[in-house]
């Protein structure tokens, strides 16, 4: 049994069937329980991992449909919905889905109670009310109700399973309704002025109401998936049947005239049996592009470069027993037409995109970034780090305008014709970059290489106010010939920030024509302690 | 390494078509295609940069400003002392700067006729000593910051594993700069060679204080800090260098193929124009080193 801190002491919060036997209740006091009997097991309860192992476990069910929710506090938190629409035929039909379900549930050392229905509702309320004993007598893992029937299968069952709170049950209890049936009978507008969660969860169960489930992963938009006879254990295999899935999923692509802009990879692991504490049964790898793509080389290259890389978190184990690939975001992406010009020297507009990819997939997506600008004064901030995005004309497919049909005539091709939004290359990068331009900072000098934090120096100035005369950083002494400044830079009083004190900026020459970005935090006077120096950067 | 990665494969072309032949046969195929009833070709200004690329074998000494021969499609390394690093990415931000410039509203031939990014790979160690480029300052060197792409790696090998990425990718970067923390050695200086030749992407690469060794980079250029030029008013103005073009291995072989002035080593004290995007030799052989001997590096760095 489990038990967790409450009221009066720690309380019984679950047991097994030899406990029940014994006649313990949940909720129950250990103590008192301890009196009832004598050789009990005690562990205490972990909601935490136990969310977190039925999260695994929803996600592991992903084999059997895309989408599988995890049940909520208010269901009871200990199962979960898989949505099979269109996903049972795969399986011989929902009988076959269920026994197969239970049959590998079973394996992990669960005891499943299982149910299929037209509503997360019904579902829940026949799993947790219905009556077992009638569906072992007939063979089956659980009732399959036809859709439409849900009515008449509620009708008998407790309101409890109407995923209620305690506090409704009992008020429901002493007005002498205890079946849903009876509430079904009663007129809805009196009820309605009472217990609107009630009605809710009557209509969701009866497919009135709709009832969304939040999905323990978002389901794909495109989706293949492959068992594979003998387990796979190599990388080489993995990225084999990736290939192979992905090959299935690119004609839906093209057919769709969509490319894929995030894929996740999902492998099943095979479990033996008692292994269901054992972490991680699916492992997934997400792959985000730079630009839509359906072209299968370079999405399977990258999935290798992506596997590479995650290769010392991939676990095998016993293997993979399958594979699943999803595309969880696509967008727009026409066919080109291939130009009749391409040689070596034209760049063809998915290179740069493709390229950005396969450095992410293997460096990390964050190692690839463009510098930004930021509006501030505070140096430091001043800089964005801005994760790569393409710019308009970097391998993005802007429909291009059909151009000369028929237009015949010895001009030169270029006098006449639409010419495709490219990058202009003048010298400031056309006029995007050109406003982007506008915003470095050009009036007063900024270092080449800022320092990711300013570093203490010890400084001499003649006067207090005055330029630095030598410094001392990283144990070097250096003598400062020339001193630029100061450039002073306030805080920024709008932001809640550590250091309150302005900066005066130097820029400083040492004797071996080395150039320094100096600054003195504070003034004198101002405070007990004098002013501090930092190194902030270095000029080229 | 017997092979010329660079060697022209113009002059190549033309031993096997002479001109005279080839604006016959341009001309009758020409003509052949405009009876077809197709769509018409649409020139891009960008394909149209991208032909002339090829035929710029090198940087020469009037494109940017010294007397010596920037190789391209060839490894350019850059090396300095630990305490001038620093004014090695200083060098290497400007050799960016003409990557990236096309020359079109300075009245020059400009030295990147390419269209594409600047993609600067550098491994995080090489970064921490002196911190991160600063968009400001690049763009006070005159670089078109919207147009360079940062890749910043764990380790070197994966730096040059990005490097050579980017090199064979058909994404055809204007320019290919990298940041090592550590050496170079032979093999990898090699494999970057033989990636840069086939696009003649222009290569530069900045190696760690410890790259004294073999490599087979084509040129290397030794980089050591020098006080800035002063304007009227005494306040510092343009940034300068010293800078020793230690191995020019390709450029001397080049010049004495194609019967130019071989591209000798040197040593020079150059400035910047950031407006211009040129350098001008302050001091030639005489002037450079001669003030601040390398020995006295080697001082300071172990004093650091």
């Amino acid at each position: 049994m489990l038990v967790a801190p409450g009221k009066g002491g720690p309380r019984l919060v679950a047991l097994n069937r030899a406990a029940r036997q014994s006649g313990l209740v949940a909720d129950d006091l250990l103590s008192n329980a301890r009196s009832k009997v004598l050789d009990l097991q005690v562990y205490a309860a972990d909601p935490a991992a136990d969310a977190a192992a039925l999260d695994r476990l929803a996600l592991w069910a992903m084999r059997y449909a895309p989408l599988a929710a995890p049940w909520d506090e208010a269901s009871g938190a200990d199962g979960l919905f898989i949505d099979i629409t269109g996903a049972a035929h795969l399986l011989g039909g929902e009988a076959r889905l269920l026994a197969d379900l239970e049959r590998r549930l079973r394996t992990f050392g669960l005891a499943p109670r299982l149910a299929i229905a037209g509503t997360p509702g019904a579902a829940w309320a026949l799993a947790r009310f219905g009556n077992a004993r009638d569906h072992q007598r007939r063979q089956a893992p659980g009732p399959i109700l036809a859709p439409g029937a849900e009515a008449e299968a509620l009708r008998p069952l407790p309101l409890a399973a109407l995923r209620l709170p305690d506090a409704t049950l009992s008020l429901l209890r002493r007005l002498g309704l205890r079946r849903i049936g009876d509430v079904m009978e009663q007129p809805r507008a009196p009820l309605a002025a009472r217990f609107e969660a009630l009605l809710l969860r009557l209509d969701q169960a009866l497919g009135r109401v709709p009832e969304p489930l939040v999905p323990a992963m978002p389901p794909p938009v495109y989706r293949a998936q492959a068992a594979f006879v003998e387990p796979i254990v190599s990388l080489e295999q993995v990225l084999e049947a990736a290939t192979r899935l992905l090959g299935s999923l690119v004609d839906n692509l093209a057919s769709d005239a969509v490319g894929a802009r995030s894929l996740r990879l999902m492998l099943f692991r095979v479990m033996p049996e008692a292994c269901f504490q054992h972490d991680g049964r699916v492992q997934s790898v997400e792959i985000g592009l730079a630009a839509p793509s359906r072209d299968a080389t370079h999405i399977a290259r990258l999935i290798g470069l992506r596997l590479e890389r995650a290769a010392d978190v991939l676990d095998a184990d016993f293997g993979f027993e399958a594979a699943a690939l999803h595309v969880l975001v696509a967008e727009p992406l026409a066919d080109r037409q291939v130009r009749l010009t391409m040689d070596e020297t034209t760049r063809p507009p998915e290179a740069l995109p493709q390229l950005i990819d396969r450095l992410q997939q293997r460096l990390g997506p964050a190692a690839v970034r463009r510098l930004q600008p930021y509006e501030s004064h505070i140096p430091e901030r001043a800089q964005s780090p801005s994760p790569f995005e393409l710019k308009r004309g970097e391998g993005r497919r802007v429909p291009s305008p059909l151009v000369g049909e028929g237009q015949g005539g010895g001009e030169s091709p270029t006098s006449k014709l639409v010419v495709p939004p490219t990058p202009n290359p003048s010298p400031q990068g056309g006029g995007e970059s050109a406003q982007r331009m506008s915003q470095w900072i050009a009036d007063t000098p900024r270092p080449l290489l800022l320092l990711p934090r300013p570093e203490s120096a010890e400084v001499v100035a003649l006067i207090p106010e005055g330029p630095p005369r030598q410094f001392r950083w990283r144990g070097v002494r250096h003598q400062i010939v020339h001193a630029d400044g100061p450039e002073r830079i306030a805080p920024e009083w709008w932001r809640q920030s550590p250091d309150h004190a302005e900066r005066d900026y130097y820029t400083v020459e040492d004797s071996a024509g080395r150039r320094f970005w100096l600054y003195r935090a504070g003034r004198y006077g101002r405070g007990e302690a004098p002013p501090q120096w930092f190194i902030h950067g270095v000029f080229g | 390494m017997r092979c010329l990665p660079n060697f022209d494969a113009a002059q190549a072309r033309q031993a096997a078509f002479p001109r005279e032949r080839l604006q016959e046969r341009l001309a009758a195929l020409r003509k052949a295609v405009e009876g077809l009833p197709m769509a018409r070709v649409v020139e891009r200004p960008e394909a149209q940069a991208d032909a002339a690329a090829p035929l710029q074998g090198r940087l020469q000494g009037a494109d940017w400003g010294l007397p010596a021969e920037l190789p391209c499609g060839a490894l350019n390394e850059v090396v300095a002392g630990h305490a001038d690093r620093p004014a090695a990415f200083g060098f290497l931000f400007t050799l960016m700067v003409l990557g990236l410039d096309n020359g079109l509203d300075r009245g020059h031939a400009g030295f990147g006729l390419r269209a594409g990014p600047a993609v600067l790979v550098a491994a995080r160690r090489a970064l921490s000593d002196f911190g991160e480029p600063y968009g400001h300052g690049l763009a006070q060197l005159g670089l078109d910051v919207g147009r360079l792409i940062l890749v910043e790696t764990r380790t070197d090998k994966d730096a040059l594993w990005a490097i050579e990425e980017t090199l064979r990718s058909g994404a055809r970067p204007a320019m290919v700069a990298g940041a090592l923390a550590g050496g170079l050695d032979l093999t990898s200086s090699r494999r970057l060679n033989l990636a840069a030749a086939p696009q003649r992407t222009p290569l530069v690469l900045l190696s760690g204080a410890g790259a004294a060794g073999t490599s087979a980079a084509a040129a290397r250029w030794r980089i050591a800090a020098a006080p800035a030029a002063r304007d009227s008013f005494g306040a510092l103005a343009a940034p300068r260098w010293h800078v020793a073009l230690e191995r020019c291995r390709l450029g001397n072989r080049r010049g004495r193929l194609m019967n130019r002035p071989m591209n000798l080593p040197g040593a020079w004290l150059i400035e910047w124009n950031h407006v211009a995007h040129r350098f001008r030799v302050v001091a030639g052989l005489a002037g450079c080193l001669a003030d601040r001997p390398p020995a006295a590096d080697a001082g300071l760095l172990r004093a650091g």
